[in-house]
This record gives C-alpha cells, structure tokens and sequence, in this order.
C-alpha cells in the first residue's frame, strides 16, 4: 500500500476509539430523545410505547411545570453570572496591585476552586439548618422557617453558595484577563492625565471585555447545567421553587419513570445552550477580525 | 445489547397482544395463572442455591437483617442468601427498572409501600399469593391489614416486610411545664391546637407543634376517618382514575393547618425528617408527628445527653375519630418472576424462615418495626424490648384497633410518588405562599387527577 | 537670604513629601484592610468547616456559636473515613478520575495528531464531528446513556464510571491548535531520521506539547473529579461510589454528629487543596485554556 494509503488508514485508526465512545454516549442518545419525544413511554420496559408525534412537545413545552422550571432556571443564572463575574473582577482588580504578600490573599481568593459544587452545598446546608445553622442564627431566623424551605429565598441561597463556590474560578479568570491587558496602554493613559476610575473605564474593561463576555457566556451554559446543589440543597423544592430544568429532567426519569418528557425537556435544554454557544463563536470570530 | 433488544421486541409485540385484550382492571388478568414453584428446590441440580436480595436498609437496621440473614444460611444447606443493599427505596427501584430491560434482576427485591401499582403494572413478579396457594401457607396469625394492604383484586401481591407508621413525639418535660398532663397526649387535632396553645402561652416553648410537610400524614388521616384515598375501592377493585380528599375533611386538615402556622403555634419545618425533632430538642417546639421506623435514632439522638430539657414520650397518631384507622407504611419484598424455578423456590423459604416468629421477634427488637404476625408479642425477647421501652408498642397498637375495611387497606394507584409532590407541594404553598386551604386543596386534586390519568394512559 | 529661603524650600519641599509619604501609608493600609476583610470572608465557610468538624454537635448548635475547637474532637475524622466510608470514596474518586483523565488526554492526542499531520478522506467531517460534541450537554444524554451502561451491566462499576467520558472533544481541539503551530520541518528532519508516526507523536509532538497537555489534563482532573449527576445515577453501593456523592451519602446518614460530616468535607477537599498549591500555574492555565485567546 502507498504511504498516503497508510496514513490514511492510521488517520481513521487514530479517530476511531473517539468517534466510538461519541457514537456510543453522545450520539446515539442525542438521536434517541428525538424518538423519546415523539412517544409517550410507558412506566415499565415491555410495555409499549405510543407514538404522539408532536404532541408531546406542545404539552411539555406549554406545561406550567416546564415554564415554571424555565423561569427558575433563567432566575438563576441571572441571580449567579453577573454576580459572580462582577465578585471576581472585584477581588482581581483588589488583588492585581504590587503589594507584599499580594500572593497569600491571590491564594486565598482562589481557594475555593479547591471545592467541588457537592463539599460547598454541603457545608451550606448544614450552615443553613433552620435549628442549630450558624448562618440561620446570623440571619436571626433560628427556630422559623428554614431559607431552605421558604419559597421566597430558597433560589436566593441556592445561588449564594453557587456563586461562592465559583469564587475562586471567576476570579482565576478575571486574574488572568487583567494579566493580559498590556503596561504601556496604562501609562500612555497616565500620561494623558487619566485618574484610576477613568483608566478603569478606557483601558481595563474594553480589553477585558472578550473575557468578560467569555466569562458570562460560559458561566451561563454552566448555570443552565445545574444539578448537584438543587439535589443537596433543596431537591427542586420548596414547591417547585428551586426547580431548574436538568433536575426537572432528572425527576421526570428517576422518580416518574417518563422518558418521553424527559426528552422534550433535554432537547429544550440543547436549543438553549446551542444558542448560547453560537453567540460565543459568532462573538469570538468578530474579535478575531478586529484584532486583524 | 442487540440480543436484549430483540427479546425486548418480540416482548413488547407480545405483551401489545396481550394487554390490548386486557380491560382497564387493577391487576392483570393473567396474574392468578402466575405459578409459584415452591418445589422446585427438591429438583435444584446443585445446592445450595444462591439467591441475591436487593433491599435498602441502613444503621441497625442493616445488622439486623444481616443477622437474620446469617441465621438462615447457617441453618440449613439448600438457600444461600446474598444481601446488597441499594442505599435507598428510590435508588432500588431505579435499578429494578433498570434491571427489567437488561435482565439485571435480583431474586427477591424489597421495595416500598407507593410501588404497588406500578409492580403490579410491570407484570414482573410472581404474586406471593400463588406461593401461599401452592404451599398451602396458614396466615391467620398475619395481622389483618398488614396483608389487605399488598392485595388488590383479592391477590397478594408482596409479602409485607418492614412495617411502620407515624406516631406522636412529644417532649414530656415540656408538657409536665407547661400544666399538661404528661401521660395523656393530645388524640385529636383539636386536641393538638389546645395542647399547642399551652405550650406557647406559658412560654415553655416556643411553638407548640412542629408541622411536617409529607404527604403521608394525608392519607393517614383520612383512613382514620374511614375515608378511601382514591376511587374503585380505593383501587383495589378496578383501577384508580381519582383521588378523593378534596372533601369536606380535606378542607378540615388543611384548614387546620393553615391555622396552626397563621397563628403561630405551629412552626413549619417543610419536608426534612430530622428538622422536626431537633426543634424539639431545642426547644421550638414541644410535639411533631413521625415515622415509628425513626424511632431508635430519636431515642438515641434525643435522649442522648445534648438535650436534657426532653424526655421522649410517644403516642397513636392523633387525628380525626372514624370508622376507621392507621395505614400500613414500610415495604415488602416481590418475587421476580425472570428468576428460575429453584430461584424463586429459594425465595419463598427465605420469606417464610422471615415470617417466623422468633424471627419477626428478633426483626421488630433490632429495628422498631412492628411484626406482622400476632404470635410474635408471644416471643420472651420482644416481650422483655417492649416491657423496657413501651414507646416501640404504639405503632403496633395502632394497627390492631380500629376498623379493617377499604378505607384502612390504603390506596392503590400510579404515579403514587407524583401525587405525592403534589400534595406537598399544595401545602406549601398554602403555608408559606398565603394560598388559602380550600383552593390549595383543591388545586392538589385537580393536578393529582391529570397526574393519575397520565399514568393510567401510558399503561393502556 | 537666599540661603535661607532655599532652606525653607527645601524643608517645603521635605514636608510635602512627608505628608505625601504618610498619606501613601493609609492609603496602603486602607488597601491591606480591605484585602484582609475579603478574605475572612471567602474564607471563612472553610474556615468553619475545620472549626466545626472538631466541635461536638452541642457546640455546634449552640448559642453563641463557638468560633474555634478548644477540645478538639479528632475522632471524627476517623469515623469518617471508615464507618463513613470517605476512605473507600477517595479511593475510587482516584481511580476513576485518573483513568478519565489518562484516558481522554490519550484518546485526545492520537485523534489530534490526526487531525494535524495526517491526511484523510472525510478528515474535515470528521473533525466538524468532534467540534459537535461540544454542543451536546451531558445532561442532555445522561439518561439513555443511564440505560445503556444499564443493558452492558456495566452499573456499579469502575467501567460505567469512565468508559463514557473517554472521548473529549474539546481536548482533541485544543491539542490539534497546540500540534499545528508546530513547524513543518519537525515532520521531515522526522521523517529523514526513519521516525514513523508514532515515535514521531511520542518523542516529539507531545513534549512539545507538553503545556497544552498539562493544562487539558488540569482542566479534564477538575472536570472528572467534581463529577455529580454521573455518579449518583450510576452508582448503589458504597463499592464504588465516589466521593461527590459519598458526601450526600455521609450528610443523610450523619443528621445526628454533623461534626462528622464536616470532617467528611475536608478529608474530600484535601485532593483539590494540593493540587492548587502544588500545581497553581497549571491550574490557571487549564481553566484559563480558550478563554483569553478567545
């Protein structure tokens, strides 16, 4: 065989282990929800299943509980990305100056990467217990209604511990944007008489702000993506309140045995995160062309 | 996988055949031709069999079971039973759903009280009642409505296993404080407010009752009044298509409540399990209403030295007087049918070495469950826990009194769990949202019924 | 009289600049204040976790809270980590995000080392393939692949952990950025040397890579390591569960001595915190990876 035959037999070679484990757990069961949603499943393997066509779609999607769901999880990313970014940015500008022992408090600040979303919802729950929570006792509301189980704040905390536990990530992040953003724009600016604020506002955002957008980008497909503090925090609960999209998927499966609305709900969550993510490739491209 | 899916096909083609001939009944109308081969262990090529039971007990309870278990292996050389445990109800069922399409199944599989329906719409198990035929089993000595409440359309379906209901918790040096008498705890809801109103006015605590949100309690008090939970004989003598407690006892309860928390002498300590009685313990509040399965951790955490304000005291689960009574809670354990013949012989004389009465004695001391069978109050070592400390007598107690009728069976229905989180879910509202009783309850019914006729529709 | 305004000048001029160097030391002050708040702040649920995983549970309940272990209760850590079982799930969170992360950088190399330097028919398809991968959240799979690893018999077990997270996308793209800025002529003083592909791949392209794959293997341990919904579905028994779920675990079954829950969350945080003090560069770096080149 020719070397190009060789070569192109070991390309395919190379790729196959990969496009093997894709068709297997990505695409398959991404072709699949099409077929779930097209069905109404029965509760139990062996039963069969009846074709609805799109039926199925139009009651979940139109469902109160979906666009309930919906809501809380648009609430959500709204109550953790900004906030988070905003934290961030703060804490790495605070800690991108020249002074001793800066690299202590750049450590800390990082620090909480060093929790995983389960260890931070578990220490914020415990904190959070309505009877013995220290932070409960701070808040005054020993012995009342747990925040947890009040409507009312229950997205509140959950998006509390979320942003505090991505801490560290965003101020990694913004750290390593205002790194980037070259010496001299500051003195040129400087030496135009620009105060702290304005060189903030000319110099510093403008060339953060494909971080930022990055950040917020990211951020938001991770908030859509949410499931390990709603299932220690408050299992989607107190009615519903804290009830984001892929925990609503994961009920509908686990504890409804409904695959068919299972999968309409995922296909809605991949429209959602796709748009998302053309918007970043849209956004970076134009970027790309400036810089040229 | 593809060999799974074939059969899987040619079972769907066969079962569509089958179940289209099949009316709309509770059970399926082939269940009583389901044969139990409780001979097929003279016949087993090699001994002994191996059985594997999926159950999802935890702390004591676990050690329990493994020791009942260790007896029974020890005991004789035809059964050897395997014990993995599945961490959770939820999580074992999961897994037995699972199991149905990739043939994973275990040989006996314990699962809880809400699965019934949906056990017996799987079409998956031998119904013990064919075993009991086949082998000609006396269950005289089972407690009546322990038994009613696994058999639908006259079968039995699981051999119930771990038996628990809700009591009354309540903290008798908050009572003795606060005037009232310690050794006669409120019995009715009524009873409950007053109660309530004394612990508070005297500032002894801070809340009288701690309310539980579950769902459960629900059901409890209207069996106690004699009142079915869902239609078609309570969905034992045709399969359930509604609920039925949007009435007049349904506006009560929640109404009353409602009132509770409006007024403040009761303080809403929403879903969790262990929330309700540490705000006994730390003095928010002087009663909840609980599982009788917690019973030996409450004993053990409350009366543990960090709470020296709290005695434990536990009573029948106060609610509405009626022709009626406690509802059986816990779990049972199913025969998977896959398993072969000596498998599922196997099974059944683990169940039976299970029902026995030392063993029952032995399960209800280890565990605080209540026994099935009335002979084991007859064994000396039950005998002496209960002489030592009464309070693991209140759950069975209540059992035995009170009426044995449709009411009293418990409900039988899909989407049970669904139902469930509805109920809550109304609740909730209604105490944190300022939903008012009537159309919160009525809003739970409305959505509970879609609920139920969704599931009925994709059994077909 | 000159001098004498000169020295008065002077010492102005002195002055000023005291007052300027004062005014410098609040405003430094100020800063390290400030900086020292924020920090006692994010720290501090950290910091109460230690605290409170050496309490006893009335103290830990009581009012006023205590800040700080005066009797210090060391066994908890013990009870965690056996009848707790966090020993068990550390060991299996290791094996499983090791053999993830060895894995997918593995599988990301050869497929990326493809895509550079070999040439193909469908070669473009496919890499637009690999890039769609990107696009499909695992929560919006997870549950058929829940069924799957189901019908392989593959639940409760090291295999159904990992098999599904062997592939990565994202990892192919990264490396296949990181391989192409190599010089052409790498790859005919190669070939000239009688290295075939793979040597080639192996003792040349990945060590020079080798930033790009420390920051995918960084990126991709965090990644595996933090996994949750994965393994709660797919896990039962304490065999192999690991420790994400371990903690929800030890929560539910220590409602009585949440001190040992606490000591749970710190024996699990200790992996993270070394990696973030021994391997803080790369850390940076592999979260970092697309973000500011955009």
């Amino acid at each position: 065989m020719s070397r190009r035959g060789r070569d192109a037999l070991l390309g395919y070679a190379l790729v196959l282990p990969s496009l093997l484990i894709f068709g297997v757990f990505v695409f398959y069961p991404f072709g699949r929800n099409f077929w779930l949603a097209l069905h109404r499943t029965p509760p139990f393997p062996g039963l069969p299943s009846k074709y609805v066509g799109l039926h199925q779609f139009g009651d979940v999607l139109g469902s109160e509980e979906f666009l309930k769901s919906l809501r809380v999880t648009l609430l959500f990313v709204l109550y953790t990305v900004p906030t988070g970014i905003v934290l961030g940015l703060l804490l790495a500008v605070l800690a991108h100056r020249e002074l001793k022992g800066i690299g202590v408090y750049r450590t800390v600040f990082s620090s909480t990467v060093a929790t995983s979303v389960a260890a931070s919802s578990v220490i914020f729950f415990t904190l959070l217990n309505p009877q013995v929570g220290l932070f409960t006792y701070w808040l005054g509301r020993s012995g009342s209604l747990s925040v947890l189980q009040d409507p009312k704040t229950a997205l509140i905390f959950v998006s509390i511990t979320t942003i505090w536990q991505n801490l560290g990530l965003s101020f990694i992040l913004m750290s390593a944007g205002l790194q980037s953003v070259p010496d001299d724009l500051y003195e040129a600016a400087e030496v135009d008489g620009a105060g702290a604020r304005a060189r903030f506002r000319h110099v510093t955002l403008p060339m953060l702000s494909p971080a930022l957008f990055f950040a917020a980008v990211v951020g938001s497909i991770m908030a859509f993506q949410a499931f390990g503090q709603i299932d220690l925090l408050t299992e989607g609960g107190p009615n519903g309140a804290t009830n984001v999209l892929v925990y609503s998927i994961y009920r509908d499966v686990f504890t409804s045995g409904n695959d068919g609305v299972a999968a309409v709900k995922a296909i809605a969550l991949f429209v959602i995160v796709l748009v998302l993510t053309l918007v970043q490739l849209r956004f970076a491209e134009k970027r790309v062309s400036y810089a040229r | 996988m593809r060999r799974i899916r074939r059969i899987l096909l040619v079972g769907v083609v066969v079962t569509a055949a089958a179940t289209s001939l099949v009316s709309t009944a509770a059970g399926p109308a082939g269940a009583a031709s389901v044969k139990c081969p409780v001979n097929a262990l003279d016949q087993a090529k090699s001994k002994p069999v191996e059985i594997v039971m999926w159950h999802s007990m935890n702390r004591a309870n676990e050690e329990t079971l493994q020791a009942l278990t260790d007896k029974f292996n020890a005991s004789q050389s035809d059964v050897r039973v395997k014990l993995v445990n599945q961490t959770t109800y939820g999580d074992t069922f999961t897994k037995y759903r699972a199991g149905l399409s990739s043939g994973d199944l275990p040989d006996i599989v314990q699962l809880k009280d809400t699965e019934l329906q949906g056990m017996i719409d799987s079409q998956s198990v031998v119904p013990i009642a064919a075993c009991i035929k086949a082998d000609k089993y006396d269950t005289t000595d089972f407690i009546p409505r322990v038994l009613d409440y696994y058999t639908v359309k006259g079968t039995l379906y699981g051999m119930p296993f771990n038996v628990s209901n809700p009591v009354l918790y309540y903290n008798k040096q908050a009572f003795q404080k606060a005037g009232l008498d310690p050794n006669k705890p409120p019995a009715t809801l009524d009873e409950v407010r007053a109660a309530s109103q004394k612990l508070v006015d005297t500032g002894t605590t801070k809340y009288g009752y701690a309310i539980k949100v579950d769902p459960w309690y629900l059901e409890q008090w209207l069996s106690k009044a004699g009142l079915p939970f869902v239609d078609n004989g309570n969905g034992r003598n045709k399969r359930a298509t509604k609920v039925l407690f949007d009435n007049k006892l349904g506006v009560e309860i929640f109404s009353w409540l409602d009132a509770m928390v409006q007024d403040k002498l009761a303080l809403n300590t929403g879903t969790s399990n262990i929330d309700d009685m540490l705000a006994i313990g730390a003095g928010n509040a002087g009663m909840t209403i609980e599982t009788s399965a917690n019973l030996g951790t409450i004993l053990d955490v409350l009366g543990s030295g960090q709470f020296p304000n709290v005695t434990v005291g536990v009573a029948p689960m106060p609610g509405p007087v009626g022709k009626g009574g406690i509802l059986v809670g816990g779990a049972a354990l199913y025969v998977p049918k896959k398993s072969s013949p000596e498998k599922q012989a196997a099974a059944w004389k683990f169940i039976k070495f299970l029902n026995e009465p030392a063993n029952q004695a032995q399960w209800a001391v280890g565990t605080g469950y209540v026994p099935i069978r009335k002979s084991a109050l007859d064994d000396p070592t039950l005998k002496a826990a209960w002489a030592k400390t009464p309070e693991y007598k209140v759950a069975y107690d209540q059992l035995v009194t009170g009426v044995n009728n449709v009411a009293t069976a418990g409900p039988v229905f899909g989407a049970y769990d669904d139902v469930r989180d509805t109920v809550v879910n109304s609740i909730t509202a209604m105490l944190t949202s300022g939903t008012d009783p009537k159309t919160a309850l009525h809003q739970a019914a409305t959505k509970a019924n879609e609920q139920i006729a969704a599931y009925n529709a994709r059994i077909g | 009289m000159r001098a004498d305004s000169a020295l008065v000048a002077h010492a102005g001029v002195a002055a000023d600049g005291r007052a300027e160097r004062r005014r410098r030391r609040w405003k430094t002050a100020g800063r390290y204040l400030l900086l020292t708040v924020l920090a006692v702040v994010v720290l501090f649920p950290i910091y109460i976790t230690i605290v409170n995983s050496l309490l006893r549970p009335d103290q830990i309940a009581g009012h006023p809270p205590s800040l700080f272990p005066n009797h210090p209760q060391w066994h908890t850590y013990r009870i965690a980590w056996t009848s707790g079982h966090m020993g068990r799930y550390l060991l299996n969170s290791a094996i499983v995000t090791t053999l993830i992360v060895v894995g997918q950088v593995t599988f990301a190399i050869l497929a990326a080392y493809a895509f550079a330097f070999l040439e193909f028919p469908g070669r473009n398809l496919l890499f637009v393939l690999f890039l769609a991968t990107m696009m499909v959240p695992f929560e919006v799979v997870f549950f058929t692949n829940y069924q799957t690893i189901a019908d392989l018999g593959l639940l409760n077990s090291y295999g159904g952990l990992v098999i599904p997270f062997l592939a990565t996308g994202f990892g192919a793209f990264l490396l296949r950025q990181a391989f192409l800025t190599m010089p052409r002529d790498l790859r005919d003083a190669a070939s000239l040397d009688g290295l075939g592909h793979m040597r080639f791949l192996w003792r040349v392209v990945v060590p020079l890579a080798r930033p790009t794959v420390a920051a995918l293997s960084v990126f991709a341990f965090l990644s595996a390591w933090g996994q949750y919904l994965w393994p709660l579905v797919a896990t039962n028994t304490e065999k192999v569960r690991t420790v994400q779920v371990g903690l929800r675990q030890l929560r539910d079954t220590s409602l009585d001595n949440v001190n040992v829950t606490f000591a749970g969350v710190v024996l699990a945080s200790i992996p993270l915190v070394i990696l973030l003090l021994v391997f803080q560069r790369q850390l940076v770096r592999g979260l970092t990876a697309g973000a500011v080149k955009g």
